[in-house]
């Protein structure tokens, strides 16, 4: 019997590694073609990430002589990026917003939470917010207008999915309707929304609403936004819903009318509970979507993101380092949907045992 | 009364029929008294004046004094030029990368689930804005040109490409040619049938070869430096190449992902089945394991060129003229915004309704016909 020592799983895991990178022809051939490939990009982009960037020297001149890239920039402009136009001496009250919604978010994905007590949550941690970021009632009043960044961000996304679940869930409903008048209500709304590019139904709203409304109901920028994304999320979570609510065997429908439950008990303690729990993952995978959608508001002149890192571009005094700021902003919004999709992931794993 | 079932239901039908004309005509009420209030004037017979908006690059001759229609149809034009590459060349990289993903080299896995992961999980609209911002930054003044395959050569200005030209006569000429030729192979008996898509296409290839040789309404125009610039070829600016390398790159993420769950599904089992009956490893994939797998993919890739066709518009991001961006110029310029705005809304209805049609049309022939 061979002597084992501490050196011999190290060795072991050694030749496996090498036997998947050259074993066969085919990998041999596919470990050469990629590892030329990342030779030839990997230390130049090295090189200008970290190498030859400046990191943390706040002076717009070092950045002028650097080779690399402009890190500095981003952390001398982090404030004016992530909160953008809002009142500087005020940036506290948006930082604890993100903070606040983070949090609750990250509270909000444990299954044991799923309660009523969670959504009056929410609905408290949303007036707060809205206090948070407006003024009033002892804080200095702040219009939506000078909102901006992160905050925009992640209130758009919270609040449409918000207000789009409830509304998305009626849809499905409807859809599935022995009432014609009802079923082809719903289909007409969920496929003419899904037909269209979000960027349109962004556009229609800041474009027609001014004509359909009275001047005086006519809600700002930021609201027409939200309208815009609310109606878009909630036909593709119609959807997904309806997709939940078809995988529901007929008996479950057929015991609760035994129980003698009306429609929207049935719906409510029977069916909707099993529809939700069998799409949770394309649940959160429409919400990746929406978190990604909401940089689109930048087309219609709302300060998120991508807007407030150009205007921070536009400091003359700095050399204007646009794909570091887009590489940090594009940076943010992949943490928020790569965790997202990592919770999904956790939760279709665990499916069977939420069951 | 209510607790009757019919009665109940016609009476929700009815109401909720009333509530969406009252809406309706609330909205179209306002909508009217607004439009007068401004002065704004309604119907299409703008469409015909001349225009007089510009647009920065198209696929099709416009100038400035073409009537609002025409800038439409310059506009769509470049949407669907936009889509139909980005399609073709997602589908392709999607299929390598989807199919190396699989592959036990962790090296090659490992780079095809990085680009991936980041596809999914970034905007669409930042990668595009992050690419532009690197276009001046990476390439190299016109003078030195990068030159990675004959006949292409990407500069700061933009990407030169070979053109194709064809002259309408002999397009006309030639499609009636082959149309009498796919009708004859058509009607031949069914000992060719199995040969009848390849010798039309290789039919068609010699046509072509040879209109091109003859050098007879069918030419290629290649890009040489020449002074100062490029002469000929076809020159792809750089918004319109950092659109279709982003929204390729982006689109490329999601089509491997749903080539690879395709090629899982198909079980291994078929293979043994495949091998046990003699088949060679061609004749298993030709055979049983891609007809098997079209039926998964299609569904999903079908919702895909559909995003890829929505997707176009974030070509407004960078500056380029797709139809959404022509249309919002349209209706700042003309005010006729609501005339506007039923033309954007039936223009993608009417894209989306005739892609999703035509795989519909497939997926039912590759379907499995069950009872």
């Amino acid at each position: 019997m061979p002597v084992q020592t501490w050196s011999a799983p190290l060795l072991a895991s050694l030749r496996r590694t090498i036997g998947l990178l050259f074993g066969s022809p085919l990998n041999a051939t596919l470990t050469l073609a990629f590892g030329a490939m990342l030779t030839v990009a990997l230390p130049p982009m090295l090189r200008w990430l970290v190498l030859d960037a400046v990191l943390f020297n706040p002076d717009p001149a070092a950045c002028r002589a650097a080779s690399g890239a402009c890190w500095s920039f981003i952390y001398a402009k982090s404030g004016q990026l992530l909160f953008g136009i809002y009142p500087v001496e005020e940036r506290w009250r948006p930082a604890l917003v993100c903070l606040m919604i983070l949090a609750l978010l990250g509270w909000s994905v444990r299954p044991a939470s799923w309660t009523l007590r969670l959504l009056r949550l929410w609905i408290g941690a949303l007036a707060l917010i809205a206090w948070l970021m407006g003024g009033g009632l002892g804080l200095g009043e702040v219009p939506t207008s000078a909102w901006g960044g992160l905050p925009v961000t992640l209130i758009l996304t919270v609040v449409a999915i918000g207000i789009a679940f409830p509304a998305g869930i009626l849809l499905a409903l409807g859809r599935r309707s022995t009432m014609p008048a009802v079923r082809i209500a719903a289909v007409i709304a969920i496929e003419s929304v899904r037909g269209l590019p979000l960027l349109s139904i962004l556009f229609v709203a800041s474009i027609m609403l001014p004509l359909f409304l009275p001047e005086a109901l006519l809600p700002d920028k930021f609201v027409r936004a939200l309208v815009a994304l609310t109606i878009f999320a909630a036909a593709y979570l119609a959807e997904v819903v309806r997709g939940g609510l078809q995988a529901i065997p007929k008996g479950q429908y057929e015991a609760a009318a035994a129980l003698g439950l009306p429609f929207w008990r049935t719906q409510y303690l029977v069916i909707l509970p099993q529809a939700i729990r069998v799409v949770i993952p394309a649940l959160a995978n429409t919400i990746i979507v929406m978190i990604k959608n909401t940089s689109l508001v930048l087309v219609v002149g709302l300060f998120d993101l991508i807007s407030s890192g150009k205007a921070a571009l536009a400091d003359p005094a700095w050399p204007s380092p646009a794909a570091e700021t887009f590489l940090f902003i594009g940076a943010i919004f992949f943490a928020l949907s790569f965790s997202f999709a990592r919770f999904a992931d956790f939760l279709e794993r665990r499916g069977p045992a939420a069951r | 009364m209510l607790s009757d079932a019919r009665t109940r239901s016609i009476v929700i039908q009815c109401a909720l029929v009333a509530a969406v004309i009252g809406t309706a005509t609330l909205l179209v009420n306002t909508t009217f008294a607004n439009l007068q209030t401004r002065g704004i004037p309604i119907g299409f017979d703008f469409l015909t004046t001349p225009s007089r908006i510009v647009i920065s690059e198209a696929i099709l001759s416009y100038k400035s004094r073409d009537p609002y229609y025409w800038a439409i149809v310059v506009g769509l034009a470049n949407t669907v030029f936009i889509s139909a590459l980005v399609i073709v060349f997602s589908s392709v990289l999607g299929l390598i990368v989807g199919v190396t993903r699989l592959s036990s080299n962790p090296l090659a896995a490992g780079t095809c689930r990085v680009w991936v992961e980041i596809a999914r999980n970034s905007p669409p609209i930042v990668l595009l804005i992050f690419l532009y911002s690197l276009w001046w930054k990476v390439l190299p003044p016109v003078g030195e040109a990068l030159n990675p395959i004959p006949g292409v050569f990407a500069s700061m200005r933009g990407v030169m490409v070979p053109s194709v030209h064809i002259d309408m006569e002999t397009a006309g000429v030639a499609l009636i040619f082959l149309a009498g030729l796919l009708l004859l192979v058509a009607r031949t008996a069914g000992a060719l049938r199995r040969f009848r898509s390849r010798l039309s296409w290789a039919a068609a290839a010699v046509l072509l070869l040879g209109l091109w040789v003859a050098d007879a309404g069918f030419w290629t125009d290649w890009p040489v430096f020449a002074g100062s610039n490029f002469q000929g070829g076809l020159e792809l600016t750089p918004e319109l190449s950092t659109i279709l390398i982003g929204l390729t790159l982006y689109t490329t993420g999601f089509i491997a992902e749903i080539v690879r769950g395709g090629v899982l599904s198909v079980g291994p089992g078929q293979w043994d089945a495949g091998r046990s009956v003699g088949l060679s490893r061609t004749q298993i994939l030709r055979l049983i394991v891609i007809p098997q797998m079209l039926r998964v993919i299609v569904p999903p890739l079908n919702s895909q060129y559909i995003n890829v066709v929505k997707n176009s518009t974030l070509a407004i991001a960078v500056g380029y003229p797709d139809f959404l961006a022509v249309m919002n110029t349209i209706i700042s310029k003309s005010s006729h915004s609501i005339e506007g705005v039923f033309i954007i809304l039936g223009v993608y209805l009417a894209l989306n309704l005739t892609l999703s049609s035509a795989a519909n049309w497939y997926n039912r022939r590759i379907a499995i016909v069950e009872r």
